[in-house]
């Protein structure tokens, strides 16, 4: 049997070209909501943590977000990016590793086997407004 | 006024592909996540995977695909249950998308499901799409600095197929500092290298594909 099918999202949400726009909408739901929450009448800042291993471009995303949050209560909300570097820890012997220049390898005991402690977060922190 | 919030912006993603995973495992299905660049060799990868497993092997195909559905024109001869996104410019799968196109297969009559993600070596790397892991495929046309330049899939992916190895003599494609920056992002990654055209290393993808569907 042969079952050729085709899924459209056209139209969903606004057309997404890059990773930073998606993440942006995601971001501008969460911070939509929480404000309302906190009953704030405007937003002005919105600070974001991000790992150094998710590649993000900054101008990209706020450029992004300025489009998602256009005439909302975020309008012209600056967003405030933390750049968390890559940590992570050595299954064998349990030490802290510092990765630089994409050297993931134990300092300590040489293994290759480790684990992330940080540096993949798209973390929302919180948001100011009045 | 601050409000804290402390929360994965990816948040309704990372739940649904957890929701995706469960049912897989319950089901007994391998779903294995393929990233590459446009052009590295997917659908081949698929096309002669296809041919060794189809008689083996119940799969099915998820392809992403940002317009078109050529890609599973291509697959459609193999008479297996093939699912097209059209991610209409999207240049990653996330994983509602995925679950919807799940509802439409038989899951109790599949052993293995491939995705062929939306050729693009970013953004589907923080998409988790509740596979069982990631495979990423690169080609020696696209030159030796993938690995260096893409750290964060080369870290999350299991395997990595090295494709078009056929063609390094006719490239600048440096093999060694390929390997060397790999090893150095993750030194336990399993990698084939493989001309998925003339065939050279394939029985030893299709070996270990063929281990990891029975486990």
């Amino acid at each position: 049997m042969t079952c050729l099918q085709v899924y459209s999202f056209r139209g969903s949400v606004k057309e997404i070209i890059m990773h930073e726009l998606k993440i942006a909408a995601d971001l501008s739901a969460i911070v939509l909501e929480a404000a309302k929450k906190g009953k704030l009448t405007r937003v002005t800042k919105v600070n974001v943590i991000f790992g150094q291993m998710v590649q993000i471009v900054p101008d990209i995303f706020r450029f992004a977000f300025s489009e998602t949050v256009r005439d909302s209560i975020a309008e012209n909300a600056e967003i405030e990016i933390e750049v968390l570097p890559i940590k992570m820890k050595c299954v064998k012997c349990n030490s802290e590793v510092q990765v630089s220049d994409n050297e993931f390898r134990c300092n300590v005991c040489g293994s290759t086997e480790l684990e992330f402690i940080q540096g993949k977060e798209l973390f929302v922190n919180s948001i100011e407004g009045e | 006024m601050e409000i804290k919030i402390m929360k994965n912006i990816l948040n309704r993603n990372q739940n649904k592909a957890d929701e995706v995973r469960d049912l897989l495992e319950s089901k007994k299905v391998l779903m294995v996540n393929i990233i590459s660049s446009p052009g590295s060799g997917k659908t081949t990868l698929l096309e002669k995977t296809c041919e060794a497993l189809v008689s083996n092997y119940k799969i099915g195909i998820i392809e992403g695909d940002i317009t078109t559905d050529r890609d599973a024109r291509r697959l459609q001869k193999y008479e297996i249950p093939i699912i097209v996104i059209n991610t209409e410019g999207g240049c990653h799968l996330d994983s509602h998308s995925i679950s919807k196109a799940l509802e439409s297969f038989d899951l109790d009559n599949l052993d293995v499901i491939f995705i062929e993600n939306v050729g693009n070596l970013i953004c589907p790397s923080s998409f988790d799409l509740g596979e069982a892991f990631k495979l990423a495929l690169v080609s020696t046309a696209e030159g030796d600095d993938k690995p260096a330049k893409y750290p964060l899939l080369f870290r999350e992916a299991k395997a990595i197929i090295l494709n078009k190895i056929d063609l390094i003599p006719y490239s600048n494609f440096n093999y060694q500092s390929f390997t060397n920056d790999l090893r150095r992002i993750n030194g336990g990654i399993i990698k084939f290298d493989v001309s998925c055209t003339k065939g050279n290393g394939m029985n030893k993808w299709f070996e270990w594909i063929s281990e990891q569907i029975k486990k």
